[in-house]
């Protein structure tokens, strides 16, 4: 994974954003059985959920948002939650099954640290991706 | 260039109605540009527009109404010098506070030749409660709102009627003095309203 986190190194930081912690991180992914439209959907959704309830979990009080942008030769997704796991979107342009996508994911959550909302996505992406099969890429 | 601010909360609805507003304008031969700023460093708003092929320039890194307002005043400057929209709207993070970036903007007023359009603030009308009683999500959501020029009532497709009128005489307890609309972004009530207001409205 290649977290790029640059939140530390601004500042001054409005105190009226006290309380809410961001992450966001982007990685290359992807496996050797192509991946469906309609599967790369369900994935993104559940990365959505997966992420949501992960922070619920650990104590935060409101998922701010929850994003996601997929992005393949094929076409591109977008997925978002604020934490109602019936209520999650995902749209785009589907195209023919793919064996690679970039993907981007932020989570912007109140009530938790920093590090927690780190820990809780990274955790949920590589549970999310091991569960479709899917392996991220490296070396690029 | 008349520059739009569409603020709100986190969620409340920003990019999907930017991009109606967008492609309305744009329609109407209007030459339209959007700054996009995500709190993190790696955008994920500016890309989903690009997708639907608008012209769009990211910020990322922080929230331009404190940390990367730097950032914000040069891409302004960029944005009017080589595309020379009619209209420039920005998406702040949900976080932002709508008066800190006008501030912020202030110094390249009469360089770029910028006139400010209204401040449209969303509010999601689903999560009203949320909002106007968590101690410190209040101070955000209410600074936010008294910064506004209008008020949108946002998914009031999805909120029941006692939720909306609740919203409705909150946010106007809170900033007397804005216009306030009911909008969908979803659905597209109210959007046509919203495209008036910015193309009519003078400071």
């Amino acid at each position: 994974m290649n977290p790029k986190d640059v939140n530390n190194l601004l500042s001054p930081i409005s105190p009226l954003h006290e309380g809410i912690s961001s992450y966001g991180l982007s990685c290359l992914v992807t496996r050797q059985k192509a991946i469906s439209s309609d599967e790369l959907r369900k994935f993104a959704a559940e990365l959505m959920t997966t992420i949501s309830g992960t922070c619920i979990k650990d104590g935060a009080k409101d998922i701010g948002h929850i994003k996601a942008f997929i992005e393949h030769d094929n076409g591109f997704l977008h997925a978002d939650t604020l934490g109602d796991p019936a209520d999650v979107t995902v749209e785009g342009r589907d195209g023919e099954p793919i064996n690679h996508f970039k993907l981007v994911v932020n989570s912007v959550i109140y009530g938790l640290t920093k590090e927690a909302v780190i820990n809780a996505t990274e955790a949920s992406v590589k549970t999310v991706r091991a569960k479709f099969g899917l392996e991220e890429k490296t070396g690029e | 260039m008349k520059l739009v601010q569409i603020a709100g909360y986190l969620g409340s609805g920003k990019t999907t109605l930017i991009l109606a507003i967008s492609k309305s304008l744009s329609e109407g031969g209007q030459k339209v540009a959007i700054l996009v700023n995500d709190v993190g460093e790696v955008p994920v708003d500016g890309k989903v527009m690009q997708e639907y092929g608008l012209e769009v320039k990211d910020i990322g890194g922080g929230c331009i109404c404190c940390q990367v307002a730097g950032n914000m005043r040069k891409t302004l400057g960029l944005l009017a010098k080589n595309y020379e929209p009619d209209i420039t709207i920005i998406e702040p993070t949900g976080i932002a506070v709508p008066n800190a970036i006008k501030e912020a903007v202030g110094p390249e007023v009469a360089k770029f030749q910028i006139t400010f359009g209204p401040t449209i603030v969303l509010f999601d009308t689903t999560r009203a409660e949320k909002f106007l009683t968590y101690e410190t999500l209040i101070r955000l959501v209410s600074t936010q709102l008294k910064d506004a020029d209008i008020i949108a009532l946002n998914k009031v497709d999805a909120a029941p009627e006692d939720k909306i009128e609740y919203s409705q005489e909150s946010v106007q307890d809170i900033n007397p003095d804005a216009k306030i609309m009911k909008l969908s972004s979803r659905t597209g009530q109210g959007v046509e309203e919203i495209i008036k207001a910015v193309r009519d409205f003078t400071a």
